[in-house]
């Protein structure tokens, strides 16, 4: 999601969630950086093997998420926060988009359903900014692109909490932060 | 109301004493469930000393609904089926609130197989005498039990005994549902609806303690008779209560910072009743039950900063409690004979059973006990026309002590004397005494010695050798 320029920085760090099965699905971002930013194309969150593939995604504001179905049975698409919305049901082969085109205060998360399958659950997290980075199993992540300067990094997981780290980018340096999630 | 003669006051102990002899050689049942062992990916004696007594992790994995003290989603290695996105607790009354299912099927199996020597002296003084019984098996118990996501778990047990003809006795000895801590600070509040093993038996119940012989003078004191009770029965129907060992009913228990553990409890008294009824009468029974625990781990496995010790059955704490129990037989006749050998029946109008147990780990000793004692007024009354013949106000007492020593981690020691008043003066007080070695061959595998004796009588004894496995 994020640009990178010669004059950019990064922000690496590791995730550690004591208690879960791994350090996946936490999204680290920059709090807040200096815009305006434009959403991208279309970016697509799959129904896959019954699952929401990827199980968390990062868009900025404006962005047209496009709900696209790969399994051989219908799944619907509905989100019960924020504005809320019901995208419907539909077949195999199909998609629908939905514009994530509001968000009172960042990050805002919806939690993705299906009525049909109710174990099934991902999120789209939607951010200011496109300084963002998803863990992976082990934990770490980078974020390419940060204009130097000072932020607030702060990190959203689906079932802990971290607090908010001011971190230095300087051009062509990595900027180091590690959380700790706690409940 | 007749008196009884002094020849009908023998025939009334002898006919105690033998029913105290018929229970005497009756097997309990006990409870390992490698259920829980798959599910975590861990030892049988991460929860038990020796199967199936518990230790004070086990006992806090047991009173947390089957969870692990501050228990993460990593430490379940067998990942839940989920049945509903955590999200949809959001959408609740919309929507079905989520749950999970057991990733896998959460059964275990327990087998017995045990070698029975026994000598009892019958009422017409003759001796029976068995020996070398190879009951292999003498009983088989089936158990499922879980947790059905964060607020509901579940426990059940069926067992099969083979009768000496070949027939299967069948019997559904548990089957709960329970609600964890579904308001208020965690482990405040549990709520179990079924047929159970109450917690006001916590800790001397037959399903936790390491003789196989249960605690007979606590649970199987018979308080009906002309004079009050006699002393102990088994299989009465309907089955009259001393202190119960189960219940059908519903039950609420919690514990207050750590330490504190109250249980109180309403349930069908006694049972069965008229007409395929499971309760005897509209009545319902209800106990209660508060403990406090001194040092060791809390009940909730708290242990206060503190490392726990390395040797796992160890716990060195006092925990002390008082409970009582109340019920009304109005109603429910157990039929009887008055001391001239007429019919007459009689009803347990309103008994009291109130108890005190305490329980002392020291190192590698664990000395525990517990005294009981119970009040029934009784109605006799005539069987043809339900006319009152008197009222009887009926005292009995009964206590235990049991001291269990770890020798080895797989090598523990009990012995244990247990004794009952009954409320009848003529009748013999009921003394007993147990020793038993129980060695764990593999974790899920133990052997047994059990020398049991009533020390009224030294015709009346049994030697047994027992195997245990569960899987």
């Amino acid at each position: 999601m994020a640009r990178t320029s010669p004059a950019a920085g990064t922000i690496t760090g590791t995730i550690k969630a004591p208690g879960q099965t791994n350090n996946a699905d936490a999204v680290v971002y920059v709090e807040h950086a200096a815009g305006p930013f434009a959403p991208s194309g279309p970016i697509v969150m799959d129904q896959r093997s019954m699952k929401f593939v990827p199980h968390v995604l990062t868009v900025l504001l404006g962005t047209t998420v496009k709900f696209t179905n790969s399994d051989t049975v219908s799944h619907n698409v509905f989100s019960p926060d924020n504005e809320k919305y019901q995208l419907g049901t539909w077949p195999p082969g199909v998609s629908k988009d939905h514009v994530f085109a509001k968000c009172a205060k960042f990050p805002c998360v919806y939690a993705q359903l299906c009525m049909i399958h109710p174990e099934m659950e991902g999120f789209v997290v939607v951010l200011q900014n496109p300084y963002v980075a998803t863990t992976d199993a082990t934990g770490q992540f980078k974020i390419e692109g940060v204009p130097p300067g000072t932020y607030q990094v702060a990190v959203w997981h689906p079932k802990m909490k971290g607090q908010p780290k001011p971190v230095t980018v300087e051009a062509g340096k990595p900027a180091t932060v590690d959380f700790t999630l706690g409940r | 109301m007749t008196v009884p003669g002094p020849s009908c006051l023998r025939r009334l102990a002898t006919l105690g004493l033998a029913a105290s002899l018929a229970v005497l050689f009756v097997p309990a049942s006990a409870t390992a469930v490698p259920a829980f062992a798959r599910k975590y990916q861990t030892s049988c004696q991460t929860c038990h000393v020796v199967f199936p007594k518990l230790n004070a992790f086990g006992e806090a994995f047991r009173l947390r609904g089957y969870r692990m003290p501050a228990e993460t989603e990593e430490m379940v290695k067998q990942k839940p089926v989920s049945l509903g996105a955590p999200a949809y607790k959001r959408l609740w009354p919309k929507a079905v609130w989520p749950g999970e299912l057991p990733g896998n099927l959460p059964l275990a199996v327990n087998v017995k197989f045990a070698n029975v020597n026994a000598s009892t002296l019958n009422p017409d003084g003759t001796v029976t005498s068995i020996r070398n019984d190879f009951q292999f098996p003498q009983e088989a118990n089936i158990f499922a039990a879980g947790t059905l996501g964060d607020h509901v778990s579940f426990f059940s047990e069926m067992t099969f005994a083979e009768n000496p003809d070949g027939s299967v006795a069948v019997e559904l000895e548990h089957a709960r549902l329970d609600i964890d801590s579904p308001f208020g600070r965690e482990d405040m509040f549990h709520f179990r609806i079924g047929k159970m093993a109450p917690n006001l038996a916590g800790g001397f119940q037959e399903m936790w303690i390491s003789t196989d012989a249960p605690i007979d003078s606590v649970f199987s004191y018979n308080p009906i008779g002309v004079n009050g009770g006699t002393g102990l029965v088994e299989d009465a129907t309907p089955a009259p209560v001393a202190l119960p060992a189960s219940v059908r009913g519903i039950e609420a228990y919690g514990i207050v910072k750590h330490r504190m553990l109250w249980v109180g409890g309403v349930v069908n008294g006694i049972s069965p009743g008229p007409n395929g009824r499971f309760d005897g009468n509209n009545a319902k029974d209800l106990y209660a039950r508060l403990d406090y625990k001194f040092g060791g781990m809390g009940f909730d496995g708290d242990t206060g900063g503190k490392a726990p010790p390395a040797e796992n059955w160890r716990d060195n704490s006092l925990r002390v409690g008082a409970f009582v129990y109340r019920g009304n037989g109005t109603n429910i006749n157990f039929a009887s004979t008055d001391v001239q050998g007429d019919p007459l029946n009689i009803q347990d109008l309103h008994f009291l059973r109130v108890g005190f147990y305490a329980s002392v780990y020291f190192q590698d000793l664990n000395v525990f006990g517990a005294y009981l004692h119970g009040t029934d007024q009784l109605q006799l009354l005539d069987p043809t026309s339900n006319e009152g013949l008197g009222l009887v106000q009926a005292d009995s007492r009964a206590w235990f002590v049991q001291a269990d020593y770890v020798f080895y981690p797989w090598l523990q020691g009990s012995g244990r004397y247990e004794t009952v008043t009954p409320a009848d003066p003529a009748a013999a007080i009921v003394k007993r005494g147990v020793a038993t070695l129980n060695a764990l061959i593999r974790a899920n595998v133990k052997a047994m010695v059990e020398y049991q004796r009533d020390l009224n009588e030294g015709q009346n004894h049994s030697l047994n050798l027992l195997v245990r496995f569960a899987f």
